[in-house]
């Protein structure tokens, strides 16, 4: 976007001293272009047992049949659709970054949004194999969509959430990929102009001709700002007609109409925790530091206290509510739930979701490198317990005491669960391998206009008054890549 | 004229150049490289494209013709003369009989796939037990001998015959007895042929003894009466019930005719006629019959005596020692008593001791209540237990001591089922020679020198006589699928008649039973039964020494008392073992404590607490000299002090299903005073390991719930609508459906709470009906049993005042004794809800409503997501988590093709990954309807009958068409009790229930 020259009250959104449009393009496309290092390969074979672990899981319960998982007559969703919807929400930090940021001019969104993206595709396909894999038959999966079909006049039940599911990830998912993938046209192209031989001709493919002309760049940000409204609404409705799989059912705990907007929060919460858990990896193994920086950081910290909280009020609301509501199905719902045979696992998510991220109030807190990532783990913890606590203790006991029953995961429960996660970060450390982490082109477009370089160069000229200077000088302390003689550079010379 | 034209093609071969010359020569205008491809150097030449394509279309071909093998065939020869009864998918009924019940038995294609009651039998019940509806099974029993053995190899009936006829002669010429052992035979024809035996070898005796003896009771008459029988009781006559440790409803005696007699003063018919009898039951475990009383008191073994003489002297009055019991069960014993004397002639006392002299005092009270005659008839006596533990003790001495030639065993596994097992081998080792007429290689069996291998009931021809004066008759309704042959047929040839079985039991029939009754030999093939009894028996008086009977009651308590008291019982699913492989019963789950596939040391719960066990702990019991650890099972109800435990279990020889299920609990017993007693005094102690039983219900208390409603009589009395809690009345209901009209039928059911007894013989005749698979102990673990229908039982539990219902309140009462308590039972299946909340969530409408207002379940469309389970408030959606029917993983009985062939052909089986339930037999609503259309009239009620309903002889479950407002149903769910479960959340269920009556003391 345009480099009009920036407030110095905004913090800089790249770092480091001479930095060059080739610097990026060489710092970025590092893991690229050459071998990987020995922490990609530990990582990639930790991720790819996983993998196995997860085609061992599912081919057994394929072979085997649905008995393999824990299941029983009263617990027909257990930790399948838990992960289902774990995964679900995981996306939609992905789409809300590269889409609804994007529309508000949050330039911060160009150096996370291309993993946060891929992050998205790869939670939403961990999230569809549930989809087939806690069918009965899977083999006849296609039977969601109403394809015309010679089976006589069978077509599907547009009442059932499960039908609007299927369309809304589905459509997510298509949305995503189109999203991501044009993103990457321009950053394709750079690795393709770079490289020789048969991978120049893959990249070549890869880049759908993208020759960088004027007319391809207006182009691409017409399409990007396109998708970018086509996305907005996916942010809310996937997660709202995932909650709809619960909400529009007649199951205490379930039947909720909070559901909807607590889903949307609880999904952009554990999404930025998930963000937040792989870019701090990142940024050290693939020294993007200077890139991803503590603003990005803290800004993301600050989105997850909000979205917990929201979450947190969300809790207390459906309580609330339950009291409020006399049915006494719906109290004994809640008070199972908080202290029923389940109730560790509600303290669990209670713990994890509503109190873990009120630490973010602390700036010390929310700056810190390790407990960012900690805390980020431990709200991704508490979001899988609360899909669990919904699903299995408003299952486990509803209204007939006669068919009350507990659930116990066998190993191959446990087996899909850890193997899908291994199989999410095979694909994210194979994406990391092969293409560029960070949007190359999005990131150049900060360097004349958001990068420290930029505006210590601004402040030697004398552009900005003295206390907002010192004001900007404050704001990098919490930077750890901003050093002592980068802050005393910020004078005027 | 001969034209000599020629045409030709080109100019080359007008002008025959040379290239065209030679050209011409070869079939081909190019040469073919045959050669060339064929030699070595071809693999290495230059391939043209062209080349590479014909050989890519030659392979593709090629594969493609290759891949066209055709599917496997299963052969499916049809008749090339077809039999003139059979019609493909139509189904053929035999009149039979089983225990003495006239069935009727429905074969398709040649096969017997399920029977029920005989509609017009009279005589005894009008439903059918858990084990006759599941005993079509055990015709298909692959654990079954499939021909004679000699010394357990198998041999010709030729060979087997010789052995025996020689081992009879020797035993006759060595002037040695030959006894027939066998448990109660009340069949004519068996004992006609026992007779021809007895007739060509003078020695021969018959030897009557049951597994679970009643022969207390038969000497006791004998002793009063003069009358060596075990009388029929008539509950239907009775408006005061006692019974002190009878599970008269259950396993004593005839319990399903029981049911059916007593529920006639219980149902809503009898309440609408505002009559209602009063049960009082004084037991120690919580029996079925303890569950559907009134009043109830926790009694121990040793006090049962001293609750009959405490009820001789309130009622006449006399002041006999020893009957002073627990402060609660004597207050209730008072009112009892004063009740029993209210209702003189129409009152009763049973019980469940098998001691001569208890049943002695019970006949004097009941002499005293005028109950002879009316409510016990000594003259149409019942012929169902005739066992004499007497005779059989005679055997055993006089085969130790070698006085036993030859010992036949007939439905007899003394090995098993006889307390001293050890005895009884030792016994059967001195007979010289020893056939079992065995189906299988029973624990008994398999220690005889020869099997003879006797036919199923469906496979014989027979009769029986449950009853003096009901004779009823059983029709082979296939031949004999294995290599084997009835016992009666087999004691007929080694007696040297040289009869069929067929005209033996004809002949028997037309020179005995028939004599007189106008009826010929085809009237009871077709009708199934004679009856030729009074209709009422006649008054008698007990003269028996009541004081010496007391006397001795006294002095055997003090057997029992002291420490922990055992008391054996016979559970109503698996009766007394025989049926142990029937994989069917061994699922069906206990009326009370739901336990399938085991049985267990039931104790109360306050006592566990002491002992240190909690559920999924084990005890050591030790009584009488044999000692074995159980697990346990917190019995609310059951009294302090006690120990129950089910026999019937740990059989090691029965079959697949049935082997190592349980522990074997007949070794406890004991023979006393010539009888066998199934009390004694025991230790139990807690035992190492855990074991996690089995049960189809885990939480057992309704949580305060309303989904039973029940009301005390003295409240129905004053308002019929009382606790029926009808949300409708009180609340204003919105619907956000469209109404659909239901023009044709709309099929309901009712189900009176009252007359459910909750024995669970609807939930066997469901699975038989319905091919319900069963899934075997380690998936009723995980809660995985497919049982359509379930019955579900709740207890109250009685702290003084207070009736706790909610699981957090009873862990915090103080004081509980967990010995009062009332139990409900409620039949949950599929409720068919007009607004189901199955119907919506399905993605892929497999499951939909009919303008008949049955919710339908579309296998081939389910593709599994569950969501309809999880989305039904009843819970009654079962889910194929495996391939159930036919997985060698779930081989309890299935799994292979001949048992295959009991699935009713009408229901199809449900492969892996389905979900399934309840269609409210959608198949016999169908073929009801095809009936009256090709008879071109309208479906009458009662035309179709739902399987649960024709099996349930309480009349708990009526089914029918709510648009006819005269149909039965109709006029059911017009009760004032009615009430529909969770209506509140408004999905409209098609099934009213009935509220639950009892009439207690207190209102």
């Amino acid at each position: 976007m345009s480099s009009h020259n920036e407030s110095i009250l905004r913090e800089p959104l790249i770092t480091g001293k001479d930095i060059t449009y080739a610097q990026i393009t060489d710092d970025i496309l590092l893991p690229v272009e050459n071998k990987p290092n020995k922490a990609w390969w530990i990582g990639f074979t930790v991720a790819a047992l996983g993998a196995m672990l997860w085609v061992v899981s599912v081919g057994y319960t394929f072979w085997t049949g649905i008995g393999a998982w824990g299941l029983n007559k009263t617990v027909g969703w257990a930790w399948d659709i838990t992960d289902f919807v774990w995964w679900v929400g995981i996306g939609h930090a992905g789409t809300l970054i590269s889409a609804v940021l994007l529309l508000f001019r949050q330039n911060w969104r160009n150096s996370i949004n291309r993993s946060a993206e891929a992050m998205t595709i790869f939670a939403v396909i961990c999230a569809a194999t549930y989809v087939v894999a806690h069918m009965g038959r899977p083999w006849l999966a296609y039977w969601i969509f109403p394809l015309p079909n010679q089976f006589g006049s069978l077509w599907v039940n547009f009442n059932s959430p499960l039908v609007w599911d299927a369309f809304a990830i589905s459509t997510y998912f298509t949305v995503s990929l189109v999203f991501w993938y044009c993103g990457l046209l321009p950053d394709i192209a750079t690795v393709r102009d770079r490289a020789t031989g048969l991978k120049q001709r893959i990249y070549s493919i890869l880049s759908f001709g993208w020759n960088g002309s004027v007319k391809t760049w207006q182009r691409f940000e017409i399409v990007s700002l396109i998708l970018a409204g086509i996305s907005t609404p996916l942010v809310l409705s996937v997660h709202t007609i995932v909650s709809m799989d619960f909400a529009t059912s007649v199951i205490p705990g379930w039947h909720t109409t909070i559901f909807p907007p607590y889903f949307v929060a609880g999904a952009i919460f554990s999404g930025f925790a998930m963000v937040q858990t792989l870019l701090l990896i990142l940024r050290k193994v693939m020294n993007f530091e200077n890139y991803i920086t503590m603003f990005h950081i803290e800004s993301m910290n600050k989105i997850i206290m909000v979205t917990g909280s929201i979450v947190g009020i969300a809790y207390l609301t459906e309580l609330f509510i339950a009291w409020y509501s006399g049915s006494e199905y719906e109290m004994y719902a809640f008070a199972n739930r908080v202290a029923g045979p389940y109730a560790w696992a509600y303290w669990a998510m209670m713990t994890c979701n509503v109190i873990s991220p009120q630490l973010f109030w602390f700036k010390k807190i929310r700056t810190s490198i390790p407990i960012s990532w900690v805390l980020s783990i431990i709200v991704n913890i508490g979001m899988w317990f609360e899909r669990f606590v919904i699903i299995v203790t408003s299952l486990h006991r509803d209204y007939l005491p006669s068919s009350w029953a507990m659930f116990y995961p066998t190993w191959v429960d446990v087996g899909i669960f850890v193997g899908s996660i291994g199989l999410f970060f095979t694909l994210f450390l194979l994406f990391l391998r092969f293409l560029p982490g960070i949007a190359i082109a999005e990131v150049k477009l900060l360097l004349k206009s958001a990068s420290l370089q930029q505006k210590t160069k601004l402040v030697q000229e004398g552009a900005f008054p003295e206390d907002q200077v010192e004001y900007f000088r404050n704001s990098l302390e919490k930077y750890d890549t901003v050093t002592e003689e980068d802050i005393k550079a910020l004078r005027k010379k | 004229m001969e034209s000599n034209k020629k045409y030709w093609k080109g100019l080359e071969e007008l002008n025959q150049t040379p290239a065209f010359v030679e050209g011409s020569k070869g079939e081909f205008a190019e040469s073919i490289p045959v050669e060339d491809v064929l030699n070595e150097a071809g693999l290495s030449t230059k391939t043209p494209r062209r080349d590479f394509l014909k050989a890519l279309g030659f392979g593709l071909g090629a594969v493609t013709l290759a891949a066209c093998n055709r599917t496997p065939i299963h052969k499916a020869v049809p008749y090339v003369i077809k039999p003139e009864e059979i019609t493909p998918g139509i189904p053929n009924f035999y009149a039979s009989s089983f225990n003495g019940q006239s069935v009727i038995v429905r074969t398709r294609e040649g096969r017997p796939i399920s029977l029920e009651a005989n509609p017009n039998a009279v005589g005894l019940n009008q439903g059918t037990d858990a084990s006759t509806s599941a005993s079509v099974l055990d015709l298909y029993d692959m654990s079954k001998l499939q021909a004679p053995q000699i010394g357990g190899k198998d041999v010709s009936w030729a060979q087997l015959d010789k052995a025996v006829v020689d081992a009879l002669n020797k035993a006759q010429a060595a002037g040695k007895q030959i006894t027939i052992v066998s448990d109660t035979v009340n069949s004519p024809s068996t004992l006609a042929a026992i007779a021809a035996l007895a007739a060509k070898y003078p020695a021969t005796q018959h030897v009557q003894v049951d597994a679970v003896s009643y022969s207390g009771i038969i000497e006791a008459n004998r002793a009063s009466f003069g009358k060596a029988v075990i009388p029929s009781y008539h509950f239907d006559n009775a408006q005061v019930v006692v019974s002190v440790a009878a599970d008269f409803l259950g396993s004593w005696l005839a319990g399903e005719e029981h049911t059916q007699d007593y529920i006639k003063n219980r149902d809503h018919k009898s309440l609408k006629g505002g009559k209602m009898s009063r049960h009082i039951q004084f037991e120690s475990g919580l029996s079925m019959t303890g569950s559907n009383a009134d009043v109830r008191a926790a009694i121990k073994p040793s006090e049962e005596g001293a609750v009959l003489i405490g009820l001789y002297n309130a009622i006449t009055g006399s002041s006999i020692a020893g009957g002073t019991t627990n402060a609660k069960a004597t207050t209730i014993l008072k009112l009892a008593a004063a009740e029993l004397v209210k209702a003189r002639g129409a009152a009763v006392v049973v019980a469940g001791s098998n001691d001569i002299n208890t049943q002695v005092l019970v006949n004097a009270i009941n002499s005293a209540l005028g109950a002879y005659g009316s409510i016990i008839d000594l003259d149409n006596y019942s012929k169902q237990y005739q066992g004499s533990d007497a005779a059989f003790q005679q055997f055993l001495t006089a085969a130790k001591a070698g006085q036993v030639g030859v010992a036949f065993f007939l439905n007899s596994n003394p090995v098993y089922n006889y307390f001293k097992a050890e005895d009884a081998k030792a016994a059967i080792a001195k007979v010289d020679y020893t056939v079992s007429f065995a189906d299988r290689a029973d624990e008994t069996a398999s220690e005889l020198k020869a099997i003879a291998p006797n036919c199923t009931f469906l496979e014989a021809w027979g009769d029986a006589s449950a009853k003096e004066g009901l004779f009823t008759i059983i029709q082979p309704t296939i031949n004999p699928v294995f290599n084997t042959r009835q016992a009666e047929q087999s004691l007929l040839t080694w007696a040297g008649v040289n009869k069929s079985i067929h005209d033996f039991v004809k002949e028997t029939w037309e020179t005995t039973i028939l004599a007189g009754t106008g009826k010929a030999w085809k009237d009871v093939l077709q009708q199934g039964f004679v009856y030729k009894g009074s209709t009422t028996g006649s008054a008698y008086a007990s003269n028996a020494d009541v004081n010496a009977a007391a006397a001795a009651i006294v002095n055997d308590s003090k057997r029992v008392s002291g420490g922990v008291e055992l008391k054996l019982y016979e559970s109503t699913t698996l009766r007394d073992g025989r049926y142990a492989n029937n994989a069917y019963l061994q699922e069906l789950p206990d009326p009370v404590s739901k336990v399938t596939w085991d049985n267990y040391a039931a104790i109360n719960p306050v006592d566990a607490e002491e002992l240190g066990v909690k559920e999924t702990g084990k005890v050591t019991v030790e009584a009488n000299g044999y000692k074995v650890d159980l697990p346990v099972i917190l019995q609310p109800g059951q009294a302090r002090g006690t120990v129950s435990v089910a026999v019937g279990y740990g059989r090691t020889k029965v079959g697949k299903a049935g082997n190592e299920v349980g522990v074997n609990a007949y070794p406890f017993a004991s023979l006393v005073n010539g009888t066998i007693q199934l009390s004694a005094k025991a230790t139990v102690s807690k035992a190492s390991g855990i074991y996690e039983l089995a049960q189809t219900q885990t939480h057992h208390t309704i949580e305060g719930r309303n989904i039973v409603r029940e009301t005390s009589f003295a409240k129905y009395l004053k308002d019929p609508n009382s606790e029926s809690g009808r949300f409708a009345d009180t609340h204003q209901t919105y619907d956000l459906w469209n109404k659909f009209e239901q023009p044709g039928h709309r099929w309901v059911m009712a189900i009176d709470l009252n007359a459910c007894t909750g024995c669970g013989s609807c939930i066997v005749a469901c699975n038989v009906e319905n091919n319900i698979p069963v899934v075997g102990r380690d998936e009723v673990r995980r809660r995985r049993e497919m049982h359509w229908l379930r019955i579900d039982r709740y207890y109250t539990l009685e702290n003084g005042e207070a009736s706790l219902t909610k699981e957090k309140e009873i862990a915090k009462a103080d004081g509980m004794d967990y010995e009062s308590v009332t139990v409900v039972h409620q039949p949950m299946l599929c409720q068919h809800c007009e607004h189901a909340p199955c119907e919506t969530v399905c993605p892929v409408l497999a499951t939909v409503h009919s303008s008949e207002g049955l919710n339908h379940m579309a296998y081939n469309r389910c593709f599994g997501t569950r969501y309809c389970a999880n989305n039904c408030p009843y819970k009654v959606r079962r889910f194929n988590w495996f391939n159930y029917w036919n997985d060698s993983r779930f081989d309890n009985y299935l799994n292979n093709e001949f048992t295959q062939l009991v699935l009713n052909p009408d229901v199809t089986t449900r492969s892996r990954g389905v979900m399934e339930k309840c269609s409210m037999c959608i198949q016999r609503i169908q073929a009801g309807k095809l009936q009256a259309k090709i008879e071109n009239r309208k479906v009458k009620d009662g035309d179709i009958k739902m399987a649960c309903q024709a099996a349930c002889s309480a009349n708990a479950i009526i089914f029918g068409d709510a648009n006819d407002p005269e149909s039965e149903v109709s006029k059911a769910l017009r009760n004032e009790r009615v009430y529909y479960v969770l209506e509140e959340i408004n999905v409209q269920p098609n099934i009213g229930y009935m509220t639950k009556v009892r009439n207690t003391f207190e209102a």
